[in-house]
């Protein structure tokens, strides 16, 4: 007769050896060269010409982060690192911000990231940026990122909600979300977020910065680009 | 129970064990988790919303290496497997829990399962805290009763 104890021993030690692997290899694809030429110190100009820019265009560095408005980890950013990276790169005419989106947690982050290129036909990218970040909630397709919920949250900013319910219902901007995500995935090599591309837009130097870093790090690779 | 662990951890041998399988578990853990980082520098942050995670973290590294290595001691002396299994799998409850977030891992499963893993990505960073309570409940649990069943198994044996 089968010892179904040895079984489920040697079961969860499948599942084990399982999620180590899973782990390893998606753990080292962090360290893969970009599928481009977009890499450290070799850095592109992409055609991001029309994504909103927080700061001085003219600024000597571009950070640019590559996010999904679902994932708690660009929120943790967004509230701890942003705020002294605004205030000491950003207002300071040093740095500027621009952001790419990547939505892949769940369902309702497209229409979310779609939600913020309507909300800059009225020009209140940043300000709905903002929002969404700061009204998030733990639940992937909880429900917060709702249609109802961005209407709202364009309502609470003065948005035309005529305007915008047009925008929403026409997807006049998925095909720029998505043109995003594919950058982000494809010249990026991004496979999670928030992660960050910091480039001296003179000399096209760039460094790569994987996960939701403290504020020391965008300190160091900024001021080594400045 | 303290006479067991004194006899366990008498010998270097199950003090090394137990050292390595907390840092086999700790520090996947908290790469994944994104408290340290490799690259570009090695950096290492907790924010105010994330020290219970970490802690947790601790703890159930920490008690897995004590339940695995006490139920290592334990197959060595009796040849008996019967509760090792509930430790593996205390340890794989807990380390999958907050695994998934919104890093590599998560990307994997979702761009793999589509739909399905961003329903089990979802969970898992939901339930993390009480995911990796229940583990550590179940280590516990495990430490608890081998530490029972070496201490009555000695006296028999010696």
């Amino acid at each position: 007769m089968v010892d179904t104890k040895k079984i489920a021993v040697a079961g969860a030690a499948v599942v084990l050896v399982a999620i180590l692997v899973t782990f390893a290899t998606s753990y080292m694809s962090d360290f893969d060269t970009p599928r481009t030429s977009t890499t450290e110190g070799e850095f592109q100009k992409l055609e991001l010409k029309q994504a909103p820019v927080l700061g001085s265009k003219t600024a000597t560095v571009a950070i640019i982060e590559v996010g999904d408005y679902q994932c708690h980890m660009c929120k943790l950013w967004f509230e701890e690192t942003r705020p002294q990276i605004i205030e000491n790169y950003i207002n300071t005419g040093k740095a500027n911000l621009v952001f790419v989106d990547m939505p892949f947690l769940g369902s309702d982050s497209i229409p979310a990231s779609e939600a913020t290129y309507c909300a800059d036909d009225q020009g209140k990218y940043w300000e709905y940026h903002s929002m969404l970040f700061t009204y998030q909630e733990d639940e992937i397709d909880g429900g917060w990122a709702s249609a109802t919920r961005l209407q709202a949250f364009a309502f609470n900013l003065g948005l035309d909600i005529e305007q915008f319910d047009k925008c929403m219902t026409t997807d006049d901007h998925f095909a720029r979300v998505n043109y995003n995500k594919q950058v982000a995935v494809t010249e990026f090599g991004a496979n999670s977020t928030p992660m960050f591309m910091i480039v001296n837009t003179d000399n096209g130097k760039a460094q790569r910065i994987v996960g939701a870093h403290p504020y020391s790090t965008f300190e160091d690779v900024i001021n080594s680009l400045l | 129970m303290k006479n067991t662990f004194g006899i366990i951890y008498s010998k270097p041998f199950y003090i090394l064990i137990a050292i390595g399988i907390f840092f086999f578990l700790f520090l996947p853990l908290i790469i994944v988790s994104e408290f340290l980082f490799l690259e570009p520098f090695l950096a290492f942050s907790i924010y105010p919303e994330t020290t219970l995670s970490f802690s947790l973290i601790v703890t159930l590294s920490f008690l897995s290496s004590l339940a695995v290595s006490m139920n290592i001691y334990r197959v060595k002396l009796i040849k008996e497997t019967k509760k090792i299994g509930s430790s593996i799998v205390g340890t794989i409850v807990g380390a999958s829990a907050g695994a998934c977030s919104c890093g590599p891992i998560a990307f994997s499963i979702i761009a793999t399962f589509g739909t399905a893993g961003s329903i089990v990505s979802s969970f898992l960073t939901i339930y993390e805290i009480p995911i990796r309570l229940t583990s550590i409940g179940i280590l516990g649990i495990v430490i608890f009763v081998t530490s029972k069943s070496l201490s009555r198994e000695c006296k028999v044996k010696f």
